[in-house]
C-alpha cells in the first residue's frame, strides 16, 4: 500500500473502521512521513481543544416560559381544540337536521290530545256498556223472582 | 453518546405528549453546545444567544416532524446551522472575502492560547470553521455533520481537511511558543 492510501486525519478524528485503523497502525512503524503527518494532525486537533468553552450569558427559555407559548392561530391547529370543533360542529349539525317548525310542534300535540281523547271516550263507553248489561241482568232476575 | 442518544429518544417522545418539562430538561442538556457552536460561527455573543433561542423554539414547534428522534441532537444543529447562516448570509454580501480576525475580543478569551486559536478560526471561510466546530468540539461523525449541513460526506471531509491544513500553518507559531 502506498502512503496515500493512509488516511491520517480521519485516523486521529476517530473515523476509521477498525479494519482500516488496524492496517494503518501496522504501516505508520515502518513509514517516518506518515507518523510526522498524524503527529501534526494530532498536534492542530489538540492545540484546537485549547479553545475555552464559553457559558451562555442568560439561559435559553423553557418551554414554560412566555417565548415558547404558541402564537394564537397555532391554538387551532392543537388537536385536542380539533376535536372539539369537530364535535361542536356535529352537534350542531344534528340539530339543524332534526330541527321542527311550530307548525310541526303544534300539529303533533294536536294529535296527541286528540288521541287521548278517543282513548278515554272509548273507555267510558266501555264502562257504560258494562254497568248497563250487570243493570239489565239484575232486572230481569228480579222480575223472575216476582213472578213466581 | 449511545445513553444520550437513548435518554434523548425518551425525552423527545414524552416532549410530543406535551410533557414540557422533558423539553425543558433537552433544553439544559443541549443549550451550552449549541450557544458554543453559534458563537464560533458568528463570533458575537447576543447574536449567538439569540439564535440559539430560536433553534429551540423552532426545534420545539418542529418536534412531530422529526423522524428519529434518537438523532435530536444532529436535528437540532441542522436547525441552528440554518438559523447561523441566514443571519451571515443577511450579514455579508456574496463574494465579500472573510474577516481577518475572530470577533471575540481578547477581554473574553484571556489566555494567550485559546486567543490564537479563536484567531485561526476566524481566518478560515464559515463553512470550513463550521466543519471543524462539529467535528473537534462537537464530536459529530461525517455523516452527521452531512445531514446538518446537508451536503455529501466527501464535502464535509473536503471542508475539515482544507481547514485543519490551514489551521497548522495558522497555529504553526503559537504551537512552536508553547513547545519552548
Amino acid at each position: 500500500m502506498s502512503c496515500e492510501q493512509y488516511d491520517w486525519k480521519a485516523y486521529a478524528l476517530g473515523e476509521l473502521t477498525l479494519q482500516e485503523r488496524r492496517e494503518a497502525e501496522a504501516h505508520a512503524p515502518g513509514c517516518q512521513s506518515c507518523r510526522e503527518e498524524l503527529a501534526h494532525v494530532r498536534l492542530t486537533v489538540d492545540t484546537l481543544a485549547a479553545l475555552r468553552e464559553e457559558e451562555p450569558p442568560r439561559r435559553i427559555a423553557f418551554v414554560s416560559d412566555k417565548v415558547f407559548e404558541p402564537r394564537w392561530w397555532q391554538v387551532f391547529l392543537r388537536p385536542s381544540f380539533a376535536a372539539a370543533l369537530v364535535i361542536a360542529a356535529a352537534i350542531l349539525m344534528h340539530g339543524y337536521l332534526t330541527r321542527t317548525s311550530e307548525a310541526d310542534i303544534q300539529a303533533r300535540v294536536n294529535d296527541a290530545v286528540s288521541k287521548a281523547v278517543a282513548d278515554v271516550e272509548q273507555r267510558n263507553v266501555a264502562a257504560i256498556n258494562a254497568v248497563d248489561g250487570k243493570l239489565t241482568s239484575w232486572y230481569a232476575q228480579a222480575t223472575g223472582v216476582v213472578r213466581q | 453518546m449511545i445513553f444520550r442518544e437513548v435518554e434523548d429518544r425518551d425525552l423527545v417522545a414524552k416532549a410530543r405528549k406535551g410533557d414540557v418539562e422533558a423539553y425543558n430538561l433537552l433544553v439544559s442538556r443541549w443549550e451550552k453546545r449549541v450557544f458554543n457552536y453559534l458563537l464560533r460561527l458568528v463570533a458575537n455573543r447576543e447574536d449567538a444567544l439569540d439564535l440559539s433561542q430560536e433553534a429551540f423554539l423552532k426545534a420545539y414547534q418542529s418536534l412531530p416532524k422529526l423522524d428519529d428522534p434518537g438523532r435530536f441532537g444532529a436535528w437540532l444543529f441542522r436547525i441552528a446551522h440554518n438559523e447561523a447562516f441566514s443571519m451571515l448570509r443577511r450579514r455579508k454580501p456574496e463574494g465579500e472575502l472573510p474577516p481577518e480576525k475572530g470577533g471575540v475580543s481578547r477581554e473574553l478569551l484571556p489566555m494567550e492560547l485559546s486567543l490564537a486559536v479563536e484567531t485561526a478560526l476566524g481566518r478560515l471561510s464559515d463553512e470550513q470553521r463550521e466543519a471543524v466546530l462539529l467535528k473537534v468540539y462537537q464530536g459529530f461523525k461525517f455523516d452527521e455533520m452531512a445531514e446538518i449541513l446537508g451536503c455529501p460526506v466527501s464535502t464535509v471531509k473536503s471542508r475539515l481537511y482544507t481547514a485543519l491544513d490551514l489551521l497548522k500553518t495558522t497555529l504553526a507559531p503559537a504551537i512552536l511558543r508553547g513547545e519552548a
